[in-house]
């Protein structure tokens, strides 16, 4: 149940530089995985990648042994495995909390169940299960902005559990919050996704989070990845390789 | 455990919430009962709906292929509803902002001034162009010059209130600050409201230039010039594929000035 | 080589400030002679003429004082037109209503399933807004007879062109973060528009429908004219009869009608946004 990346680059159409550059790793089943990075680094076009919705330029992506890359892949099927989490929360403010939950199962329900804006009895179960994992269950009917950042991403934490998937993707799921809140929710994650057996990829740009919370870092810079192994390695020279390489420098860093 | 006893707490309130309480039911019963006594009264019947769209198919069938060489005698009204509206948006700015200014809340201190001016505007514009283009006609006779005022008068109305709601929107910062400095009523009215509700203004008048034309094109029916008067012809007449081609001019007219309108749109903002 | 003075950089900027304004000033010039060529070519053209306004304005009020005072007791005649009017505003914008969803989704570039159905739909509805609804009332009643059903139909026509093109624009201009996200689930492309678009554009929608209620009310009140139902009929009828006192009558009403309709779907659409 492993994700291998392998050689993923991009280029998008009409830039000069390239977001991603040949970027290999491989994430075992179950990790807390922290992608650690300034912005503009390619943290979220690899993720991106993974889920596609950003095709890359080169390279292949692996889930459990299948390709997934390829243009033939079922896109909707491959997205139910992986939920996301954004930095804009990104939930859908004029509908309720259990609503927005109840989204992440879409993946799963027919078009036309969907027409009458309704779901089964199993997929309510779920969704409102999810939401007591995050603690939100008792604000369940409350429109969704009128709730704090912290509370809405951990909103948003349960719609990506409710999809069942097997890999989360966290796009920088905590740069809008502040300290306090923004390690309850990364806990919110973490336990969640420990208790569940899925594998979190979590963009982060802030080292002490990555400290706190990664089982292993992968550090990256311009497009490339610079660092791989656990928190403990991130050294002041790690760190500035990360931080301030200049461009033009060699990424030849070893595995 | 004490987490299924949540989640089956939540979803009990779900079922409760999606129930159809007897108050929901009363209510639809209601609307459906509303709707149904006014389509009676509006004349819709299933059997009639069915037999109108064959029937007015057939209409806009006779109207192909259109006559083209009539539209040689189009272009001169064609180009007078354009100037009616033209001169129709003039005469309603200089209408309405006068008053669309007095009626302003921020902008005028005497309730009294403030709802008289509202007052005529609602006048102005409740009265359709079409009647005012009536009374115009009996004044200065027939041709587009009524026209032009009817839609003048009318506009202003809109447009009046359009500004006075405009200049009620706006950021009360700047107003504050300037009238710190000690500027005059009207300074404070010339330099911090006005240019504030401008843009604002722009939009307006744009919009309902293009609403002008569209309302020019029937101002003919009561002899207040442009197009209208050959389209109600042509239609009395029988002469469909005359009126083929008086709508699809109609249509090219708006389509143009709808294009110019984004156009211009783009370059301000 | 020193910096330059307070004095100097004074006066650079005024010097700059006076190039400017001469600039827009001359620009001005040119765009205020233009506009004011235009006006007067077109005055001249449609024979705008104050003078002959002054001269009509005996004419006019000869009008109203034929008109006043109203006669009150027409107005019990008109309580079923005033009636008739309101359904057929009624049914007119339900029908836009329910006619507009599908083509704004049609007519949308993110929810379009295909460029040709994106431009025919826009190209219908382009006519559809084009065509006032007393031209349409116009050939309908040739089409159906004379009566408010006429009528319904050239309201709900103009109405659905203008609330599908509106709906259209707000579903082009959604935020696109929650339409990611919910893409992101898996869910299909129907799904995406029904759980990510749609709700974002839902009061904008209510709210505009109201709107176009009350310019329906305003159509309806002068369909009449040309023989589509409600008050417009009363209107022309007592004028050719001469009976001007009931023509007061009947504008008095129908200004009581839409100034009700539009105070009402004021505070409504308030209360939405």
């Amino acid at each position: 149940m492993d994700l291998e990346i392998k050689g993923l680059s991009k280029t998008y159409p009409g830039a000069s530089v390239r977001a991603l550059n040949d970027v290999s790793i491989r994430v075992p089943a179950g990790e807390f995985l922290v992608i650690l990075g300034p912005s503009g680094a390619g943290k979220s076009t690899l993720l991106r990648c993974i889920n596609r919705l950003v095709e890359p330029s080169e390279g292949k992506v692996f889930h459990n042994g299948a390709e997934i890359t390829s243009a033939n892949g079922d896109l909707r099927a491959i997205r139910r495995s992986f939920g996301m989490v954004f930095q804009q929360f990104n939930l859908v403010k004029r509908l309720s909390v259990l609503t927005n939950v109840l989204s992440g199962r879409l993946g799963h329900r027919s078009v036309l169940r969907s027409l009458a804006y309704s779901f089964p009895e199993a997929d309510k179960r779920i969704a409102v299960e999810c939401l007591a994992r995050v603690n939100m269950d008792h604000k369940a009917f409350q429109r969704a902005d009128t709730l704090s950042g912290g509370e809405q991403q951990r909103v948003a934490i349960a719609r990506a559990l409710a999809q069942q998937p097997q890999v989360i993707l966290a796009d920088e799921p905590v740069a809008s919050l502040d300290p306090k809140i923004a390690r309850q929710v990364l806990g919110y994650l973490r336990q969640a996704a420990q208790e569940l057996g899925i594998t979190v990829l979590c963009n982060l740009h802030q080292v002490d989070y990555a400290r706190e919370f990664a089982e292993r870092v992968v550090g990256m810079s311009r497009g490339a990845v610079v660092f791989e192994g656990p928190s403990s390695l991130l050294t002041d020279e790690v760190l500035h390789r990360i931080y301030y390489r200049e461009p033009g420098e060699e990424a030849k860093e070893e595995q | 455990m004490a987490v299924s006893a949540t989640v089956d707490g939540v979803l009990a309130e779900l079922a409760a919430r999606k129930r159809w309480r007897l108050s929901h039911v009363a209510v639809a019963a209601v609307v459906v009962a509303f709707l149904a006594w006014c389509a009676e009264g509006a004349g819709l019947r299933p059997k009639e709906l069915a037999n109108a769209l064959p029937a007015i198919g057939e209409y806009f069938y006779r109207m192909t292929p259109p006559k083209w060489e009539f539209s040689e005698v189009l272009w001169k009204p064609a180009v007078e509803t354009l100037y009616i509206a033209l001169w129709g948006n003039v005469i309603a700015l200089l209408i309405g902002l006068p008053l669309g200014i007095l009626a302003a809340g921020n902008v005028t201190r005497s309730a009294l001034v403030r709802n008289s001016a509202k007052a005529v505007l609602n006048l102005l514009r409740s009265i359709s162009e079409l009647i005012w283009a009536v009374f115009f006609v009996a004044a200065v006779g027939l041709g587009p010059f009524p026209g032009a005022l009817a839609l003048g008068v009318n506009f202003g109305g809109i447009l009046g209130r359009l500004y006075a709601e405009a200049l009620e929107n706006i950021d009360p910062g700047p107003v504050e600050a300037l009238e710190a400095t000690g500027a005059s009523r009207l300074q404070v009215i010339a330099y911090a409201m006005l240019p504030q509700a401008l843009p604002q203004f722009v939009t307006f008048n744009l919009y309902w230039f293009e609403v002008g034309v569209r309302s020019a094109t029937v101002l003919g029916m009561v002899g207040a010039g442009g197009i209208g008067f050959e389209l109600v012809t042509t239609i009395r007449l029988f002469e469909w594929r005359e009126t083929g081609v008086v709508l699809l001019l109609i249509l090219a007219m708006v389509t143009i000035i709808d294009m110019a309108s984004t156009w211009i749109r783009s370059k301000i903002y | 080589m020193s910096a330059p003075t307070f004095d100097a950089v004074v006066a650079a900027t005024l010097a700059q400030e006076s190039q400017r304004r001469m600039r827009r000033s001359t620009h001005a010039l040119i765009w205020g002679v233009a506009v004011v060529a235009v006006l007067w070519f077109t005055a001249a053209q449609i024979g705008l003429n104050p003078l002959a306004l002054a001269k009509g304005l005996p004419f006019m009020a000869d009008f109203f004082s034929r008109m006043f005072p109203p006669d009150l007791a027409h107005l019990g005649l008109l309580g079923d037109v005033t009636v008739e009017t309101i359904q057929i505003a009624v049914w007119g914008t339900l029908i836009a209503i329910v006619l507009s969803i599908p083509l704004a989704l049609l007519g949308a570039k993110n929810t379009t399933p295909h460029p040709i159905v994106f431009h025919a739909t826009r190209m219908l509805l382009n006519a559809l807004r084009a065509i006032n609804e007393l031209v349409f009332a116009l050939i309908f009643v040739a089409a159906v007879g004379l009566g408010p059903f006429a009528g319904v139909l050239a309201i709900a026509l103009h109405a659905t062109g203008m609330l599908a093109k509106f709906c259209a624009e707000e579903l082009e201009g959604v935020d696109r973060g929650p339409v990611e996200a919910v893409q992101a689930t898996g869910a299909g492309r129907m799904q995406v528009i029904l759980f990510g678009m749609i709700p974002q554009v839902i009061p904008a929608f209510i709210s505009y429908s109201i709107y176009r209620f009350d310019v329906s009310i305003r159509a309806a009140t002068i369909l009449g004219l040309v023989g589509a139902g409600g008050l417009g009929f009363s209107l022309i009828k007592t004028m050719k009869l001469f009976k001007y006192h009931e023509t007061a009558t009947c504008i008095l009403v129908i200004f009581v009608l839409v100034f009700v309709s539009d105070w009402a779907c004021s505070r409504i659409r308030a209360k939405i946004l």
